[in-house]
Formats: structure tokens, sequence, C-alpha cells
């Protein structure tokens, strides 16, 4: 955009494949469950934390890796696995990893292995997301 | 829930369906949403950048999409048949933009034996439906649903 401040992102040609990134951990609150359940009217039980929180937070904490934000035109689904509940008090982190990428006409598409840990370091969900990702600008 | 009949495994007939309440996406949601999630995309929530892109505005979070037909669906499954998840295969298939008015449609697509013998597991086939009738998001969700004591 023309007149737009600089800044560095990065796009389709920049994504590498088969490197693990590491977010930032966040310690999940009552807060976090009783504002989700406001939200989306989702009841939960005291002390635990809806399913869809940690899925939600690692899409925020993924912004948070020591890399230059990826352009994402769209986020075109994904395959997820719950596999351990997650409790208030739990601290939560997200590692991600490009497994491949396909040039389109328009953007290209990313396929991210996404896996979200917690303070045991036990994984608590994972899955696999699909991007559309902007390819650099020509000029 | 006090005064909600327990919903079993063997309660839960295949090929029942449910259709959810409408909901407007307001721009508060998104608001919300970005706040709780730390997901500030410029997708969600820079309005000038957006008139230019292929959308023209805002577009919501595919997973507050998401996280709102889960609230939805909730109101009209009964009991605890939507668990808790066991596994989502979902796709975004187009924007869901402020001042749209969603629904879900779902319909109970398999029921199988779960990894424990007191528990069984549903998918739900589910779409996201917006005012004009359009399938903005649509997947598959598994739930672990208790089996009737013996």
């Amino acid at each position: 955009m023309a007149g737009a401040p600089a800044e560095r992102r990065l796009y389709f040609e920049d994504v590498q494949t088969n490197v693990p990134l590491e977010t930032p951990g966040m310690t999940l609150t009552e807060t976090h469950a009783t504002l989700f359940g406001s939200l989306t009217l989702t009841p939960s039980e005291p002390g635990a934390i809806p399913d869809l929180i940690p899925l939600c937070m690692s899409s925020g904490l993924g912004w948070r890796v020591p890399q230059p934000p990826l352009v994402v035109l769209a986020f075109m689904g994904f395959e997820w696995r719950f596999l351990k509940p997650t409790r208030v008090g739990d601290t939560i982190r997200s590692v991600s990893t490009t497994v491949a990428k396909r040039s389109m006409k328009e953007g290209g598409v990313v396929i991210e292995e996404r896996s979200i840990l917690n303070q045991r370091d036990e994984v608590v969900q994972n899955g696999r997301l699909t991007l559309l990702v902007a390819k650099r600008p020509s000029s | 829930m006090s005064g909600e009949p327990v919903v079993y495994f063997e309660d839960i007939q295949l090929g029942e369906q449910y259709t959810s309440p409408g909901r407007t996406v307001t721009e508060a949601d998104l608001v919300i949403f970005a706040g709780l999630s730390g997901d500030y995309n410029v997708l969600h929530t820079d309005a000038e950048h957006m008139k230019a892109s292929l959308f023209g505005e805002r577009i919501a979070h595919g997973l507050l999409g998401l996280s709102i037909q889960q609230g939805l669906l909730d109101r009209v499954v009964p009991g605890q048949a939507v668990g808790p998840l066991a596994a989502v295969k979902w796709k975004f298939k187009g924007p869901i933009k402020i001042g749209d008015t969603i629904h879900v449609e779902a319909r109970v697509s398999a029921k199988k034996d779960g990894e424990q013998p007191r528990v069984g597991l549903i998918t739900l086939e589910r779409r996201v439906v917006n005012q004009r009738g359009e399938v903005v998001q649509e997947g598959e969700t598994d739930h672990l649903v208790g089996r009737r004591p013996a």
C-alpha cells in the first residue's frame, strides 16, 4: 500500500518448511472461561476450560513467534484432536511446523501442523491447519 | 444442568437432526474475540485495510464462527449429547461479515464404540448457514458420550 509504513512481513515465498516455531506461554484463567462463555454462550463447570479455548488462544499466540507476521489471506480449514482436558491455571503454548506448501494462482496454500502443550509438556490438542497466504507483491 | 434429563449414547439416534436458533454476529463479537485470543490480524481489525481486500470489509475470525456455532448448537442438542469434543474436521467456505446472521444445521452422521467401554463416540455433521442460505462453514465434530449404566 502506497504511503503505508514499511513493515516486515512474511509472504508465501518466505515460508520455510519443517522448522518448528514455539510461542510464549499463556496461563488460562477463570476470566478466559467466563469471557469465552459469555461470548459464545458455552457454559463450563468451575475450574474447567472450554475445549475450544486452547485452539482459539493458539491463533493469537501464533503471532508472537520470533519472526515477522505471515500475510494470511484466509483460514481455509483444519483437522483437530482434543487429547486432554485443560483446567484453570494451566499454562499452554503452541508449537507449529509448516509441513507443506503449494503455489496457487492467487497466493499459496500452507499446511501447518500445530500442537498445544501444557506446563507438563503434555500435548493437550493437536492437528493440521490449512491457510491461504499472499505471494510477495511484484515490484 | 439440574432438571434436564441425562442423555446417554443409546438415546441418540443415527440421522437425528438439529437446527439452532440464529445469531447476528456483531462488531463487538469481533473485538471481544480479538482481545480474548490475541489474534489482531488485519482481516478482523483494520476496516480501512479491508476495504481494498477481496472481502471489502472486516470479517469474523474463522474460529469465532466455530465458537459461536458451538454455543448455538448446544442450545438445541439435548442433555450432554454434545459432550467433550474428541475431534473436529472443519472447512471455512466463506466469510462471516459484521451484521450477518448465522445458524447451525446438524445431523448425527455416525455412532461408534469409544476407546473405553463405558463411552461411545458420536459424529455430528454441521453446516453454518447465513441469512442468504449460504454455507459459510461446515464440518464434522466427534463427541464422547457416556453409555447408559447397566
